[in-house]
């Protein structure tokens, strides 16, 4: 199976270069993989999903993500690449004044499909994340861990090629973080998206033959 | 809303539209009545004064017959002809425009260096007190402009933050999920395209309402002789281009500056 990301002595930095976060970094993640990156708080994890969706360019070394080169892609290759991920966040970055409807859509919405499509998609992912009930209400009437799976269903909603979950259970309690894990393995396993999740720990209910890597010391280390 | 900076403008571009006219038109019926007096020796053609000066562009000759008739009433021995014979020759000079007091002392003192030119009279101080007069309201209608352009762009500016307010979560996620710029500006520019239209509507009529119902209907002279220069139909265009300019700038100003930059 081919690589979905390759980095290659990839050092990602802020503040014009000034205060690098991780420092020459090689590591490839295959197709349909799900991977856990983790590492303490600062370490480095959330800066390394930013450079996957292009929000940071590596300053040196080179990336690959789908097959482009993240060091050079133009604005308008980086959306294209864009409508073809799912990112699920922490803080779920929903659009408030938008219905549960319309935010699990919106993948849709941008790659410009008809609303029938819109429609039929919404139905089964919020019945796949059990928030039929909720598709008409907003956001902010939502609990935390029913905000998370809109999230995921929007996530869902495109069939990405590349899944990327920024701590999805940071904020939820542990009923509702089963919940999300379970809807994010089986979305690996059914869709044969990759998945990368960044998160401070892995959670109890998995198994440990998925792969893991583990920033440390501006490093990024496969754990065996 | 972006209907009130926008009215604001509106009606602030009207207003300077009607105002130019109004004072070019003052301008020109200044510039139509106001006339030099030349007494010459010799007959002088429009030539001649052209020479003198770029700024005259039409001389009409004084017939002196009256005159003669009149100054031969109150003498014994001298006929018409004689009095004509011995009077100079008498012009009314018209200028391009309507110049200061201080461009047309330079004209008379140029036309009494030319050789004949006996007398000049410009009636300076009539002159200078409409040309003060002219200056103090063009000046006037300036202040109100300038200070009404500066309130209209503060309100713009306003109304740009709460649109960065408002909009900038769901254009950071639009852009996060891959979606193009109009795309995420697209509920702003709809936003701003209606109360654009609404402001050209409101604008139009009001000043439609001024020109073909007020203004002939009111007691002020000025406007009752003027209505034709409150409102032209051409108008409409520069209200639009104006207002739709503003919301376009406005609306990629907002997007830009939600732009998530990228690191």
């Amino acid at each position: 199976m081919g690589n979905i990301i390759t980095a290659s002595k990839m050092t990602l930095a802020y503040d014009n270069g000034r205060k690098e976060i991780i420092k020459s970094a090689s590591f490839s993640i295959r197709k349909g993989e799900f991977v856990f990156i983790t590492g303490p708080s600062g370490s480095g994890k959330s800066t390394l999903l930013k450079s996957f969706y292009g929000a940071l360019a590596p300053k040196e070394g080179r990336l690959s993500v789908g097959g482009l080169d993240m060091t050079q892609i133009s604005q308008k290759k980086l959306l294209e690449l864009r409508t073809n991920m799912g990112i699920i966040f922490q803080d779920y970055k929903l659009i408030n004044e938008w219905t549960v409807e319309k935010n699990v859509v919106l993948p849709l919405i941008i790659g410009g499909y008809g609303i029938d499509i819109q429609q039929t998609q919404a139905k089964k992912l919020l019945r796949h994340v059990k928030l039929s009930e909720q598709a008409e209400r907003y956001p902010l009437e939502l609990s935390g861990g029913e905000q998370q799976r809109v999230g995921v269903a929007r996530a869902l909603s495109k069939n990405p090629f590349l899944i990327l979950a920024d701590e999805p259970t940071g904020n939820l309690d542990d009923y509702s973080s089963n919940v999300i894990w379970d809807l994010l393995e089986n979305a690996c396993n059914q869709l044969g998206s990759t998945l990368v999740v960044v998160t401070h720990r892995i959670p109890t209910i998995f198994n440990l033959s998925y792969r893991h890597f583990i920033i440390e010391n501006k490093g990024i280390y496969e754990v065996r | 809303m972006f209907l009130l900076p926008l009215l604001a403008i509106l009606i602030g571009v009207e207003f300077f539209l009607v105002f130019n006219r109004v004072t070019q038109d003052s301008e020109e019926k200044l510039r139509e009545s106001y006339s030099i007096l030349v007494v010459s020796e010799k007959p002088m053609s429009i030539k001649d004064f052209e020479q003198i000066d770029a700024h005259i562009n039409k001389s009409i000759p004084i017939k002196k017959e009256q005159i003669a008739k009149e100054i031969a009433k109150g003498m014994r021995n001298t006929t018409d002809q004689e009095i004509l014979n011995a009077l100079p020759h008498f012009y009314n000079l018209y200028l391009d425009r309507y110049l200061s007091k201080e461009g047309v002392d330079k004209i008379k003192k140029k036309i009494m260096a030319t050789n004949g030119i006996k007398r000049v009279e410009t009636f300076g101080k009539n002159h200078h007190a409409k040309y003060s007069l002219f200056l103090f309201l063009k000046f006037v209608f300036w202040s109100f402009v300038s200070l009404m352009s500066l309130v209209s762009i503060f309100l713009v500016i306003k109304q740009m933050e709460v649109w960065q307010m408002a909009h900038q979560e769901r254009m950071q996620v639009m852009e996060i999920f891959g979606a193009p710029m109009l795309l995420r500006s697209g509920v702003l520019f709809r936003m701003g395209i209606v109360d654009a239209l609404l402001a050209i509507i409101i604008t139009t009529a009001i000043f439609i309402y001024l020109r073909y119902d007020y203004a002939p209907n009111c007691d002020i002279e000025l406007l009752v002789n003027q209505q034709s220069l409150l409102f032209r139909f051409q108008d409409i265009a520069i209200l639009s281009m104006s207002a739709f300019t503003i919301v376009i700038m406005a609306v990629l100003m907002v997007t830009f500056k939600n732009r998530g930059s990228r690191e």
